[in-house]
């Protein structure tokens, strides 16, 4: 039986149970998947699971509080789970974690530009087809191959968890753990290589084309304010509607400080800017700075306290006295 | 939210780099519609400074006061004018006149030429302090129920006698001890240098007079093998968290007396001097056993030594060793020690090399001369310079910088006069009392000569060798001052809770119980609220120390006195100038 077959079959033994199963289902064309609500029987059969299934469910999770619902995840979608319920942002009892082995997404853009390369636009993608380490679009006619290394989602090129870090119902066999790519993090290593101007200016730069429209936000599990977000906060006033570079760059810094310790890269924030904004470059840094300062990865233990969210009189690795 | 402030200038604490009238007109132009009365003021703490100021409260056109000049740490006593103003501090003082360097590094003299950024800040400041005042909420200070008794940390002779006096004028004493017996130090002194007439001989130290003292005494609860892990609360509503074997106890306290102690130096500092290699080498408090056992003998063969050489100063004065502070009681324990050989071996030798004779107290320079004029300690003023094995001998050869020469002694025995250092885990116990110490770890009083017992925390007082160096009767006057001063703060029939804490908006609130995990006074609970989780602050027990309010995603908790809107309001007033 297939995975996606025996994620069905479990799900339709658990539904009568849950308010709905969130999962991914065919989308408006052939290259997009969309996220599927299960409230029926009927519903199942829409499920899909693959390398298209680049959203995460988790994070509609917050929004059904108080009642049990279900969730599809890949491995890095269960790290947010995790997250979630370490912050107590949902209730364990109140959810069912459905899962497979994950072998990777893609990311649309490259397959995008890959297509384009070949001299084909994405919109008239009719068929993919992935098998195995090759992605198969065909668009007007015409099949393009590609290496799925080549087009997979930067995140699944250095993936840790390939399966859920927690799981109720985990479904035939474990994926293989990946090898991290040497270029998973060359995002990481330009900034760095930047001197302190440089990086001022490649911010300036790509800020310059945010046109504020918060996908960034509204696509993050872990962005919990809601309604009151510092973007729309009045009251205190932290942020002018001026259209200026300064503001929009405010917004995501402190977007990315809130998220210090909390973020699980899933990577969201990124894929659902519709400007192609690097903006998961921010939360990766800071996550590389908790991680060294504090040796923790946030979405990884149900258990843990994340560091930035308990006291403690001394830090393990912070030595700021002299005892 | 405050419209009709008041802004006093202190003169004092601008004076002589800044003028305060022409601050005081600056205010007025920046900022004249939101205050009515701006005055300049020589010394405002003074009573003349402060009854201005009344009078102006009195005449019912304000409704806030913001006082400009020294930091709202002093004198918070001294500018309370009633409940119908809101009082605000702007710290014109600490932050900008006493603390402003020149870009090379030296400050700016007086008479000279002013820098424009000095100005600048202060100017910066006093905008910020009226917008801030002008987004403050009204406090609701709560008038909780008091509790009265004390806990004195520190089983030693300045906690039993803090504890005594306590005790003796009415006072609930818990006495904690974190070891199996009361005593401390003194506990080990076979006898001290005298304390009473005709300031002779040496005494006995009376400590296990002053233990049945205060075992008997049925106001004070003694608590041994117990340590302090959390004081939380406020001033006469503490909860002390007691730690004892693997159990932990929540008990009511009012104030806190630390006398924390001291302890002997560490090894390193006496290594040079064959501490460690050379059995014959012993620090004074292992030769003070020796003489309470009755029975002074050499380690190595157990032979009655007749040369004995005292090196004073062994991590005392020792800039090398980041000790440059005199440990203040090893000269006269020397010359005791220098006796009581003599008492015990009659044909015995003493010698003692020193830096200087340290004797201030009452009749201790005419106990340190009988030790050399009639036990015939010679004492060689000089630094040892190295002490090494020699035939069964300890050849100590150090400077005698009186006679400008080099000696040698052949000694039986070395004794060390370690210097004292802070007990171990001072730091740490000053953090959980959130009071300050030094790079030693001494104890930080309020200030040395006004507030001597007092420190930084209200309600925490301190007594003894914890707060630096000191002997018995020093550290018995100290002790007895804390008892005074608690009992005065225990004298007022009501207690004022600080104001200044957070409040959560319970709108806002999602109940993800962030804050509860972070803060460091567990000031924060769960609460149900519609069937829905939501945080609730403990009045009493917040500090407002302000670690929630910058955990909070959603903005629910804030400080009374630090609103978002009020810092906003401030960094407006700083970037818009």
């Amino acid at each position: 039986m297939s995975r996606l077959d025996a994620l069905k079959t479990r799900i339709k033994e658990a539904l009568p149970g849950l308010e709905c199963v969130i999962g991914w289902q065919k989308g408006y064309d052939a290259l997009h998947n969309t996220p599927l609500f299960i409230r029926g029987e009927a519903d199942v059969d829409k499920l899909e699971w693959g390398a298209l299934n680049v959203h995460n469910p988790a994070v509609y999770l917050p929004s059904f509080a108080g009642k049990k619902v279900g969730v599809v995840v890949k491995g890095c979608d269960s790290r947010s789970v995790v997250e979630l319920l370490q912050e107590k942002l949902i209730d364990r009892d109140n959810v069912v974690i459905f899962s497979a082995g994950c072998d990777g997404v893609v990311d649309i853009a490259k397959v995008r530009a890959k297509l384009a390369a070949a001299g084909l636009n994405a919109g008239n993608a009719e068929k993919v087809a992935v098998d195995g380490k090759t992605v198969t679009v065909t668009a007007a006619g015409k099949a393009v191959s590609m290496p799925m290394a080549e087009v997979a989602a930067d995140k699944c090129l250095r993936c840790q968890f390939p399966n859920a870090v927690l799981a109720d119902a985990f479904v035939g066999d474990p994926a293989p753990q990946v090898q991290a790519a040497p270029a998973a993090d060359a995002d990481l290593a330009a900034l760095d290589a930047m001197s302190v101007p440089e990086r001022m200016a490649f911010w300036r730069y790509h800020m310059d084309r945010c046109i504020r429209c918060y996908a960034c936000r509204n696509a993050c599990p872990m962005c919990v304010c809601r309604d009151h977000c510092i973007a729309q906060s009045r009251e205190p006033h932290w942020l002018s509607q001026e259209d200026s570079v300064t503001e929009k760059l405010m917004f995501q810094v402190v977007h990315a400080m809130h998220l210090a310790g909390r973020c699980t890269e899933c990577g969201e924030c990124q894929r659902a800017c519709p400007m192609d904004i690097p903006v998961l470059a921010l939360k990766k840094h800071l996550n590389r700075t908790i991680h060294d300062l504090f040796d923790y990865q946030a979405g990884v233990d149900v258990a843990a306290i994340p560091p930035l969210l308990q006291f403690k009189l001394e830090e393990d690795n912070i030595k700021e006295r002299s005892w | 939210m405050a419209e009709k402030i008041g802004v006093y200038i202190d003169e004092s604490s601008v004076a002589p780099l800044l003028n305060a009238e022409e601050l005081a007109a600056y205010v007025k132009e920046k900022c004249g519609g939101a205050c009515p009365i701006v005055k300049a003021h020589k010394r405002l703490s003074s009573p003349d400074g402060v009854a201005m100021i009344k009078a102006d409260v009195d005449a019912g056109e304000l409704d806030a006061v913001l006082i400009c000049g020294t930091s709202p740490r002093v004198d918070w006593d001294v500018f309370t004018f009633g409940d119908k103003v809101l009082v605000d501090r702007v710290n014109l003082r600490e932050f900008v006149t006493l603390s402003y360097k020149n870009p090379d590094g030296s400050s700016v003299a007086a008479g000279g030429p002013i820098p424009a950024e000095l100005r600048s800040m202060v100017q910066d400041y006093l905008r910020m302090g009226v917008v801030k005042m002008q987004k403050m909420n009204r406090p609701n200070p709560e008038l909780p129920e008091t509790n009265r008794t004390i806990l004195v940390l520190g089983g030693g002779f300045t906690g039993m006698n803090a504890a005594l006096a306590a005790a003796g004028a009415g006072a609930e004493v818990i006495l904690v001890e974190k070891s199996d017996k009361l005593g401390g130090r003194a506990a080990g002194l076979y006898k001290t240098f005298p304390m009473n007439y005709p300031y002779l001989e040496a005494t006995d130290t009376g400590i296990d007079r002053l233990i049945g003292l205060v075992t008997g005494n049925s106001r004070i609860k003694v608590r041994l093998n117990t340590t302090l892990k959390l004081l939380a609360g406020a001033p006469a509503m503490y909860e002390a968290t007691l730690a004892s074997g693997g159990n932990e106890e929540k008990v009511p306290v009012g104030s806190v007396v630390l006398a924390a102690g001291w302890t002997p130096m560490e090894t390193e500092a006496l290594a040079p001097f064959g501490y460690g290699k050379f059995k014959n080498v012993v620090t004074s408090a292992e030769f003070e056993a020796m003489v309470k056992a009755g029975d002074i003998k050499r380690p190595s063969d157990g032979k009655e030594p007749k040369t004995v050489v005292f090196i004073q100063c062994v991590g005392s004065r020792d800039k090398s060793l980041d000790r440059p502070y005199c440990s203040g009681f090893c000269c006269m324990y020397t010359a005791k020690q220098a006796i009581l050989t003599k008492d015990h071996i009659p044909d015995s030798q003493s010698y003692v090399f020193y830096m200087d004779i340290r004797s201030p107290g009452k009749m201790y320079d005419e106990f340190t001369r009988r030790a050399m004029e009639e036990y015939g300690a010679r004492y060689i003023r000089g630094r040892v310079a190295m002490v090494y094995p020699k035939d069964g001998k300890m050849i100590v050869r150090g400077a005698d910088t009186l006679a400008g020469t080099q000696v040698e002694v052949e000694a039986d025995l070395v004794v060390l006069a370690a210097g004292a250092e802070a007990a171990k885990g001072a730091p740490q116990l000053a953090e959980k009392l959130r009071i300050s110490y030094d790079k030693y770890g001494f104890f930080m009083e309020s200030h040395p000569k006004l507030k001597p017992v007092e420190t930084n925390t209200a309600g925490v007082y301190l007594a003894g060798s914890c707060q630096g160096p000191k002997d018995i009767p020093q550290s018995v006057g100290q002790g007895s001052a804390a008892a005074a001063k608690v009992l005065a703060l225990f004298s007022k029939d009501m207690l004022e809770s600080d104001p200044q804490i957070s409040r959560v908006d319970i709108k806002r609130c999602v109940g993800c119980g962030k804050c509860i995990m972070t803060c460091p006074f567990k000031a924060i609970k769960e609460v149900e609220f519609r069937g829905q989780k939501k945080a609730e602050v403990i009045e009493t027990v917040c500090q407002g120390c302000g670690i929630c309010t910058s955990t909070c995603p959603q903005g629910a908790i804030q400080l009374s006195h630090f609103t978002d809107n009020q810092i906003l309001a401030e960094v407006n007033a700083l970037c818009q100038s």
